[in-house]
């Protein structure tokens, strides 16, 4: 093999990734935290609804981790415009692993809830705490504490895998800003090298910064790696 | 006029009646032992009395007053006079040990937190773990699990403190720590119900025993009288069992 590496290029249209780094950044942590919303909505009613509607959280849930997030989001970007509906790539993007993420975690949020050992509220109870103050000082803390590892992965998949299936609906996020510029000079090779060494800065700086805020909030011992 | 008096005090889970009225009474200052078969009852008598579980039937009365169970006021009320240990601890987990006994005096009774520490200090002092302020739950052994949840229960400054098996998952040393800080209530007049299997114990620090089976008392009376000399077949069996060990 006599590839020469010329990464000049690559490092002139350094701004441009990232750009694409901060893009990649904030649809993750957008999706993520949006998905934690649907998570934590649907994770209590999955555990105090009535039947028909844990049966419609089921069916959300099954649907949405059994299709890959990228058939998703085709979905929502090709299929509904058949029906005039125009979206941005960058909305469907986020849109689509919102949802997505909505349902992981749903699951990662109902293991918390299953995990809240009543006896503690009860101890909270006969010490005159109102519900209310149950939740607050007792289950959401432990609720919390328990899931806070799987959150933390959980955001790192998004942020790595989830954001990058942007490219294939001309997202310029990380991966999508490498596609569009290499596509000048074909330096792909090296585009990619660096755009792979910037996604594992971009995951190590958020796992630092997890696990650091998991230690101080939640007494959580996350590993970095 | 009884510190605490239940009479005819009646409870079921469901369609199981566990308690099929139950009366005894507890002066103040006096220490009541409840002792009973596993199962009879005695941990549910307990959570009856601080509103785990209402009651079906019959009335409870502190100081001599009536106690409506389905009224949140009076619950609270009643929660405020009475404090109770668990046999499982039921510690806060995600809470150091400082926090466990403080959390409840300082935001839900609203006393100032300077105060609740102190006191919290001495308590933990006292029950042997000045050195554990900021250990947590999983760090600690059953026994000193233990003995934070006494003092959680006394910094709520109870005026009766109901004990459930609370030496029943400690080591031979431990359980003689924690005996001893009950017999210090004991003396300091506090009014205590305690279930225990421990009958060297009970029969040293009770003023009377009162002895359950399935969900009623069978008999009541004196240590030395009800341990020695059972009146009735059930309570012969069940001492003559327990004593021999
Ligand atoms: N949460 C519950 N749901 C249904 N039945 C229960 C529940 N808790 C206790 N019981 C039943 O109530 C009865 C009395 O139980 P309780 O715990 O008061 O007994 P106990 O005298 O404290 O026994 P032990 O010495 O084993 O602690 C038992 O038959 C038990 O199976
Ligand atoms: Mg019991």
């Amino acid at each position: 093999m006599n590839y020469t590496f010329q990464f000049g290029v690559v490092w002139r249209d350094f701004p441009y990734l990232l750009d694409g780094a901060l893009l990649t950044f904030q649809i993750g942590l957008l999706a993520f935290w949006g998905g934690a919303l649907i998570g934590l909505v649907l994770a209590a009613f999955k555990t105090f609804g009535p039947r028909p509607v844990r049966w419609l959280v089921d069916a959300y849930v099954v649907f949405l981790t059994n299709t890959p997030a990228l058939i998703q989001i085709y979905f929502l970007y090709y299929g509904l415009a058949e029906f005039r509906i125009r979206w941005s790539g960058e909305f469907c993007l986020l849109l689509g692993l919102t949802l997505n993420a909505g349902a992981y975690l749903t699951m990662i949020m109902r293991a918390g809830f299953l995990s809240v050992r009543r006896t503690e509220m009860e101890a909270g109870e006969v010490m005159g705490m109102s519900r209310l103050q149950q939740v607050r000082y007792v289950v959401a803390p432990h609720i919390a504490k328990t899931i806070y590892p799987a959150l933390a992965n959980f955001f790192i998949v998004i942020l790595v895998m989830g954001t990058s299936v942007g490219a294939i609906i001309g997202v310029n996020e990380l991966t999508g800003q490498a596609i569009t510029r290499a596509s000048f000079n074909y330096r792909w090779l090296e585009y990619f090298t660096v755009v792979a060494g910037m996604y594992v800065v971009l995951t190590f700086i958020a796992s630092i910064g997890l696990a650091l805020f998991g230690r101080w909030a939640f007494r959580v011992k996350a590993r970095v790696f | 006029m009884p510190h605490l008096e239940v009479s005819d005090v009646r409870a079921r889970y469901g369609s199981l009646e566990v308690l099929s009225g139950v009366s005894f009474t507890v002066d103040r200052g006096e220490v009541v032992a409840l002792v009973g078969p596993s199962g009879s009852g005695k941990s549910t008598v307990l959570r009856l009395l601080v509103g785990l579980l209402p009651p079906s039937g019959g009335t409870v009365r502190v100081a001599g007053e009536p106690v409506d169970y389905r009224r949140a006021a009076m619950v609270r009320a009643v929660r405020d006079r009475m404090a109770i240990v668990f046999q499982q601890y039921n510690l806060f987990q995600n809470m150091d040990v400082l926090k466990n006994v403080t959390l409840a005096p300082v935001r839900i009774k609203g006393r100032d937190r300077r105060e609740v520490e102190d006191l919290a200090r001495r308590l933990l002092d006292r029950v042997g773990l000045g050195d554990k302020l900021h250990a947590y739950p999983d760090e600690l052994s059953g026994g000193q699990q233990q003995r934070v949840a006494i003092a959680r229960a006394l910094a709520m400054q109870p005026e009766i403190l109901l004990l459930d098996e609370v030496t029943s998952a400690l080591d031979p040393e431990l359980v003689n720590e924690v005996l001893e800080v009950i017999r210090d209530l004991a003396r300091e007049g506090m009014t205590m119900i305690l279930v225990s299997h421990e009958m060297a114990f009970v029969r040293e620090i009770a003023d009377r025993v009162v002895m359950m089976d399935k969900g009623s008392v069978v008999e009541e009376g004196p240590p030395a009288e009800i341990l020695d000399n059972p009146r009735t077949a059930r309570a012969r069996d069940f001492f003559g069992k327990i004593l021999r060990h």
